[in-house]
């Protein structure tokens, strides 16, 4: 079953590596957001420096500003706040997306010449898994890296190192992982794109806005905050927001690393499960 | 001969629409059979119930000596399946999908480049094979397809509809291709076709189907003889009406008189033949054209299941009908 599910993965990678420019469009969504969305809203910015003619000491202005980083988690800039959750979003909505190949396979005869091979659904399924993960997870980085490369983009805290850089990555890969698992199952679930873009919408989007992806959990509403806390997009945003701004963590910040790591690994393996099933059912014989 | 597939009452419902209706027949080892009927006849869907990838409403069938539903593992083991869509990856070159198929089908490595390269030769695209096949013209594809299908060594081929859409020329290509496949490698061919010229061409035996249901089976011959005799096209000079002389030689069962021209069906055409001639020219009359037909196929075939045309609901994915149409251009 492994040798198939990897002969499968690389037939689908072969092809997104023989043609670049399929990863355009999630750089620019990455660069778009980055950029635009993250230079233009600056909380910060909006504390006033005067108040009926009045200027304001720059002391006063200072402490406003300190109290408004605060809230966003110590973050210095509004892209160090929003990078982490420009990940979780460019990581749901590709892997989303990246059920379109599956259910054009579908569509081309693809799948059936695939199910009428002694291969098991089980390498069907996680081949589907895999070739989203690593596409997705490979913007995740991209994403990253435009993050730093910006002028006043991410402004990581001292101390950062290797092992911040993977428990980064390792809370997106769970996430990934599991949402990945859901997506593919969805798109052997679909008979035709429209279908698919449909779920997308009803499933991404409000998973990336019900969460602290891009505000802070204190500005949310109560029943929102409620939502935004036991979301694995949420887990995933603070644990790499943790690691970004400070260097080496607490006790405390430790304690708080390994639940979320739990929490998302808990979160995959149960995706992983419940994945499965959906496909298998999608794929037997109808 | 040893039966390689049985199917007994089988049949598929799609909701309330009955897509196979109780059919029964058997196949043999080492025999070329081919399915023969219009457009939403069934056979895709009986070719699907056979190699798994349908279920069975009713009924059951054997492919290789395992049953369909109880194994269909062992059943894809044996067979080699060449789906009506091509499906060999355009962005992958023609020895990477040969490789990767071998690979789902867990042909030792090996083994594998060996034969994949051996196939590419026996269907001239040893040329080809470092192409990506979004390059290859239709008949490329088809041959790939076939080469895709054969790399394990089945014993038992599936081909639906194998050369749809193709030229006349590649169309003859496929069917030296598949008779050779028959023949010389032994292999076991059951094909769709809704050619018929391509299954008198072909087949050993030809099950007719339209409705879901066998209207006839037989070989090319046997089906053909089932259509009483041969039509001889007689027309005379002057305007007399030769019917009833015509209808009174021995042999004759059917006149149907069309201005001058009479159409006349035959039992024993080289006794009723020489008898008409005599007769028509003994009351003076002057044949001014004479013709045979033997009964084609195409005959048997229309007999059987009617002029209509079949306009009903698609059954496949438009959209992949739409890009099979474009990769066979």
């Amino acid at each position: 079953m492994f040798d198939d599910t990897i002969a499968l993965t690389g037939r689908s990678l072969k092809k997104w590596i023989r043609n670049p420019a399929a990863i355009m469009p999630g750089l620019f969504t990455a660069v778009f957001w980055l950029v635009l969305f993250g230079s233009s809203f600056n909380p910060v910015n909006l504390v006033p420096t005067q108040i009926g003619g009045t200027p304001l000491p720059p002391a006063v202005i200072q402490q406003i500003q300190a109290s408004i980083t605060s809230v966003f988690g110590g973050a210095t800039n509004y892209i160090t706040f929003l990078t982490a959750g420009v990940i979780s979003f460019i990581v749901v909505i590709n892997m989303a997306y990246g059920g379109i190949d599956i259910v054009l396979d579908r569509q081309l005869g693809y799948l059936n010449s695939l199910l009428g091979s002694p291969i098991s659904r089980a390498s069907i399924f996680f081949s589907g898994v895999m070739q989203n993960f690593v596409k997705a997870f490979f913007l995740a980085l991209l994403t990253f890296a435009v993050a730093l490369l910006i002028p006043n983009g991410l402004m990581l805290g001292a101390g950062f190192g290797a092992l911040n850089f993977i428990g980064i990555f390792a809370a997106f890969a769970l996430l990934t992982f599991g949402f990945s698992c859901l997506f593919t199952a969805v798109a052997f679930s679909v008979k035709n794109v429209d279908s698919l873009v449909a779920i997308i919408n009803f499933l991404a989007f409000p998973l990336v806005f019900m969460s602290t992806a891009m505000f802070p959990i204190g500005t949310f509403p109560s029943w929102l905050k409620g939502i935004a806390e036991v979301n694995p997009v949420t887990k995933a945003v603070e644990t790499a927001r943790l690691l970004m701004v400070n260097g080496s963590l607490s006790a405390g910040q430790l304690s708080t690393f390994a639940d979320n790591m739990l929490y998302l690994v808990i979160f995959a393996a149960a995706l992983a499960v419940l994945g499965y099933l959906i496909a298998r059912r999608a794929l037997r014989a109808e | 001969m040893t039966k390689i597939i049985g199917a007994e009452n089988l049949t598929k419902t799609y909701n309330v629409i009955k897509a196979v209706d109780h059919i029964s027949f058997s196949v043999e080892e080492g025999e070329l059979f081919g399915f023969l009927g219009p457009n939403g006849a069934g056979k895709t869907t009986t070719i699907k119930m056979l190699t798994t990838l349908a279920a069975i409403t009713e009924g059951r069938a054997t492919v290789a000596g395992f049953d369909v539903t109880k194994d269909p593992a062992e059943v894809r083991k044996a067979i080699g399946i060449i789906p009506q869509e091509l499906t060999a990856d355009d962005e992958l070159k023609g020895i990477e999908n040969l490789l990767l198929a071998a690979k789902l089908h867990h042909v030792p490595g090996d083994k594998a480049r060996g034969k994949a390269l051996s196939l590419m030769q026996l269907f001239e695209l040893e040329g080809a094979a470092q192409r990506r096949v979004k390059t290859y013209s239709g008949g490329m594809r088809r041959r790939l397809q076939l080469a895709m299908g054969l790399i394990h060594d089945p014993k038992l081929l599936f081909l639906d509809e194998p050369t749809l859409g193709l030229d006349v020329q590649t169309r003859q290509n496929m069917w030296a291709y598949i008779r050779k496949l028959n023949r010389e490698d032994g292999i076991t061919v059951f094909m769709t076709t809704h050619y018929l010229e391509e299954a008198d061409s072909l087949c050993d035996r030809i099950a007719i189907v339209d409705c879901g249901i066998i209207k006839a089976s037989g070989s090319p011959s046997e089906l053909k003889s089932r259509l009483s005799g041969n039509v001889l096209t007689l027309q005379l000079m002057d305007g007399a009406d030769a019917s009833g002389l015509i209808r009174n030689v021995q042999d004759v069962t059917e006149v149907v008189k069309e201005g001058e021209t009479y159409k006349i069906k035959l039992e024993k055409t080289e006794r009723a033949l020489p008898a008409i001639v005599e007769a028509v020219t003994a009351k003076g009359l002057k044949i001014s054209d004479i013709s045979l037909a033997k009964p084609t196929l195409d005959q048997v075939f229309l007999q059987i299941t009617g002029n209509a045309m079949r306009d009903g609901p698609a059954t496949g994915d438009s959209y992949g009908q739409r890009v099979l149409i474009e990769r066979l251009k």
